[in-house]
């Protein structure tokens, strides 16, 4: 620069430059507050979505759907979702059926006390299946074979034994189809079964894989309770 | 804030750049010279047009990233159920960050739309100096290099069957960008870059433009 009389021009453009980009990540910093987009615990959830079964027919389902972009920590009101990555010949799958069953019919309400009252008093838990089909050999599935497993119906198989014998009874919420793996793609699932708790504003409040010793209906007491 | 509004702020002096740039300037031109008579030249209409277009480019970059941020806190800004729904696309965490170091394409188009606004700033100040033609050719290779991530971008619009705005914006942007790097080499060609020459003449009271 000593002797080059041009790197001034250069050198003040370089600075204008930066420091317009400097107010530009400052403006972004102060009037935005991004989430990072993930399954971890205070991510928010990737979208999840595709043909789902809810006991009746094959409806789109699309998760984003059901949030609530300004709830608030402690608000009640806010419905939650627990998302159930399985694939109905993994053995796995099939020994939780049972236990999904009871916390689904639990959290979602329908366990009612003696005097009408749902036994679970705090905010709705919506349980909702995506059911894939892991690049395993015999773990061959379709749509009637994920209904099979729901209702416990057909004459499919689940993991070797007709779907309508598995462990517990009928499951009463939505299935998705993700025989094509998308979803489970997109969440980075590790292996079937696993569980994600999301907020009613759409972050992952808790995933199995991050939490392997803690139970389902644990984590869902722990996190839907706090004020 | 109505978002086509916004739309039509970063439209304007896009074409307003490309008007400059091209021969059909000169009206602009002379229409300028009461407030700069060195807009009589066509070398700093160009300049100008391209600084104009290098910074609509670095704001819209920085407007997708706005609302890429804004989406992931759970807002929504130009959700739509038509084709054109920036929300869709700015939101998809599948696609809204680049593959390789996964930075947000709003961030990565701030930083090349700051690189080339370095550049016309620089050669529009010294557009005689030896590095400037060298600097207009590293801007055209850049805009150049720019087409293959716009065609990328443009691919998984496609696959999202939507498409973003604002975005667009930006893509346009850069092609116009090129169009202007790769006519400042014209006017090198041509002899044209010189203005020394038209400042006489006007002195002279004659416009040879």
């Amino acid at each position: 620069m000593k002797n080059d009389i041009e790197a001034d021009v250069r050198t003040e453009s370089g600075i204008k430059i930066m420091a317009l980009f400097f107010v530009a990540i400052m403006f972004l910093a102060f009037t935005t507050d991004p989430i990072a987009t993930g399954t971890k615990a205070g991510e928010r959830a990737p979208d999840l979505e595709g043909m789902a079964y809810n006991g009746s027919g094959w409806t789109k389902f699309e998760m984003s759907d059901y949030f609530e972009n300004n709830w608030t920590k402690g608000d009640a009101s806010g419905e939650w979702m627990l998302i159930d990555f399985m694939d109905t010949d993994c053995t796995f799958c099939l020994q939780a059926a049972e236990k999904v069953a009871q916390n689904s019919n639990y959290f979602m309400k329908f366990q009612k006390d003696s005097d009408g009252t749902p036994a679970w008093k705090g905010p709705t838990v919506n349980f909702v299946a995506s059911a894939t089909q892991l690049d395993i050999p015999n773990h061959e599935t379709s749509r009637d074979e994920i209904i099979g497993f729901r209702d416990k119906t057909g004459d499919d198989e689940c993991g070797g034994s007709a779907c309508a014998t598995r462990n517990g009874g009928a499951h009463a919420f939505v299935y998705i189809d993700d025989i094509d793996q998308d979803n489970m793609k997109e969440w980075k699932v590790p292996g079937t079964p696993a569980y994600y708790l999301i907020q009613p504003d759409g972050i992952v409040a808790w995933s199995s894989s991050e939490n392997p010793n803690e139970k389902v209906a644990d984590a869902i007491i722990r996190l839907t309770l706090e004020e | 804030m109505n978002q086509n509004l916004i739309l039509i702020g970063y439209i304007v002096p896009v074409v307003v750049g490309l008007v400059l740039m091209t021969p059909a300037g000169t009206s602009i031109g002379n229409m300028l010279v009461g407030r700069n008579p060195l807009m009589i030249h066509a070398r700093r209409r160009h300049m100008l047009g391209m600084n104009l277009v290098a910074f609509t480019g670095f704001v819209v970059s920085a407007h997708t990233l706005w609302i890429s941020n804004k989406i992931s806190e759970g807002g929504n800004v130009c959700s739509s159920a038509t084709v054109f729904s920036c929300d869709d696309v700015l939101g998809n965490a599948a696609y809204n960050t680049d593959p390789v170091f996964g930075l947000s394409w709003g961030l990565i188009g701030m930083a090349a739309f700051g690189a080339l606004l370095f550049i016309t700033n620089s050669v529009g100040k010294e557009p005689d100096s030896l590095w400037a033609e060298r600097y207009l050719k590293y801007g055209m290779y850049m805009t150049g290099a720019g087409l293959a991530v716009i065609a990328l971008l443009v691919s998984y619009e496609v696959e999202m069957g939507k498409i973003c705005q604002f975005c667009t914006m930006a893509h346009i942007s850069n092609v116009v960008a090129l169009f202007g790097f790769w006519r400042a080499g014209q006017m090198h060609d041509r002899g044209e870059w010189n203005d020394n020459t038209e400042i006489i003449s006007k002195g002279d009271g004659e416009n040879k433009e």
